[in-house]
């Protein structure tokens, strides 16, 4: 009875036996150990039966015993259903290439377009992109995600505002905002100089027009340095005035820094991860090992693959665990306050022209509180406070 | 000498109400409704044909009479047979 499970995996055959000694070769059979079944007759002197494959060839002599002849009728079972199919293997095969293709061609990259962008930006970015691997013929699931790709193109052209990357089907689209560089104005215009803000003037050295303050003088914001207007009184001529008027200023600028501070730094060992989102399962395919850091970082991409113009509901995930490393900074009263000039020092640069110096810089006021240093410094800044104010000349005057 | 044992044997099932066809070696038939038949303890068959199977036992011969036989599986001491059957018979003659 059991053998009756394995038939479909086994192959048999279905065969027409035909003679006289029809019982006396089943019963060889059973003698021998052979398994015969669905024996079922057909006419006076032949029926059909079904044996398995291996035993034929034990079959055979029986025959011979017996005075019978077997024709075969048909052929059952796993390998020659599987032989059955394979002479089908072309159309198979052919199938089940067209389908892998048609789903590679779907996740590549076919087309990039650039808009907003003169030849030569164009040609600039399609480097850059070439460098992040974008290119015809790329698998899109391999390449960073369109919000990595803005922003490290975005990085890499410094003749641009700004690089919108979308991906639309198999087309990178680049939407390009170039920096409108303002062309220089040659011809000037008649102008003064005037204060940027209040200063007290340290040393001027003017080119054109008729300078109306002298050193260590204390002036406004707003009031006049250089004139434009040259010349003896009653003979006056307008030209640009043109200068640099250094003036002392001062800034104030509060930081605080904390004494204790707590890093999180990478220790470089890191560990890649790829794995196939098959609706909503994970599988992985390729990096089991979950690094077992104490701690870490983990940053996953998702690329949706596409199959033709549908989205298949399966996607690529490459996650990347960094190992971090938790670094305690500890500073002295001192080593804060230290820090804290440099950290104050930096920010009034920030709000300076290059060609401004520090002259000298003062602590204002300091305390410590809730494990935080404030300070309060104040500086002397040496810059050029002129700035240019046109005159305006009204006509039929 | 065997007719003496197949005393003792039969003397033995009576009285101490073991089974007969594990200590006689008889057949042990098992038939569901028409459709199946199920015997154990053959020794061969003597002859097969749509409306009849004829086995060899140990003492005598069994004949089953139907219509549309099969012989799903047939095994050393077990045969099924499937069809619809009319009748199972003992034959003395061997």
């Amino acid at each position: 009875m059991k053998k009756d499970w394995l038939e479909p995996i086994n192959s048999y055959v279905k065969v027409e036996i035909r003679g006289e000694g029809i019982a006396e070769l089943i019963n060889a059979c059973l003698a021998q150990n052979i398994s015969i079944w669905n024996i079922k007759r057909t006419n006076e002197n032949a029926v059909s039966a079904c044996l398995y494959t291996k035993n034929i060839k034990g079959f055979r002599p029986l025959l011979k015993q017996t005075g019978c002849k077997i024709r075969f009728l048909e052929k059952n079972g796993l390998p020659f259903w599987a032989a059955r199919m394979w002479r089908r293997n072309g159309l198979i095969l052919g199938l089940a290439g067209f389908l892998v293709i048609l789903f590679l061609l779907s996740n590549m990259v076919w087309n990039i377009k650039v808009t907003g962008a003169n030849p030569k930006t164009e040609y600039q970015l399609l480097n850059a992109a070439k460098e992040l691997g974008i290119k015809k013929g790329k698998f899109i699931f391999l390449l960073p995600n369109v919000r990595q790709l803005q922003q490290q193109l975005t990085n890499a052209m410094d003749n641009v505002t700004w690089i919108g990357v979308s991906l639309n089907g198999t087309t990178y689209n680049f939407q390009v905002v170039e920096k409108e560089i303002p062309e220089r104005k040659k011809a000037l215009s008649p102008r003064h100089l005037v204060a940027k803000k209040d200063a007290v003037i340290y040393d001027m050295f003017v080119e054109k027009g008729q300078p109306v303050v002298a050193p260590h003088q204390f002036v406004y914001k707003g009031s006049l340095l250089v004139s434009g207007y040259i010349g003896k009184e009653g003979k006056t001529k307008l030209v640009p005035a043109k200068g640099v008027v250094w003036g002392e200023t001062w800034y104030t600028t509060n930081v605080t820094i904390p004494l204790e501070t707590k890093f999180q730094t990478y220790t470089g060992s890191s560990i890649i991860q790829h794995k196939l989102n098959l609706f909503g399962l994970r599988i992985p395919i390729w990096g089991w090992k979950d690094g077992e850091y104490k701690s870490k970082e983990v940053s996953e991409n998702e690329t949706p693959l596409k199959f033709w113009k549908w989205t298949l509901p399966m996607s690529y995930i490459k996650k990347e665990i960094r190992e971090t490393d938790g670094v305690k900074r500890v500073y002295t009263k001192a080593e804060a306050m230290d820090a804290g000039k440099a950290m104050a020092r930096k920010e009034v640069r920030k709000l300076l022209a290059h060609d401004a110096k520090i002259r000298e810089e003062k602590i204002l006021h300091q305390s410590v509180s809730n494990g935080k240093v404030n300070l309060s410094m104040h500086y002397q800044v040496i810059e050029n406070i002129a700035s240019e104010q046109p005159i305006l000349i009204q006509q039929g005057d | 000498m065997a007719k003496w044992r197949q005393q003792v044997t039969k003397w033995l099932v009576e009285k101490l109400d073991l089974p007969a066809d594990a200590m006689m070696d008889l057949p042990r038939i098992t038939m569901i409704g028409q459709l199946h038949i199920y015997i154990e303890n053959h020794r061969g068959v003597i002859a097969f044909s749509k409306e009849e199977l004829k086995l060899r036992l140990k003492q005598g011969n069994l004949v089953i009479k139907g219509q549309e036989f099969v012989i799903k599986t047939i095994l050393p001491e077990e045969i099924l047979l499937e069809g619809s059957i009319e009748g199972v018979y003992y034959d003395k003659a061997t």
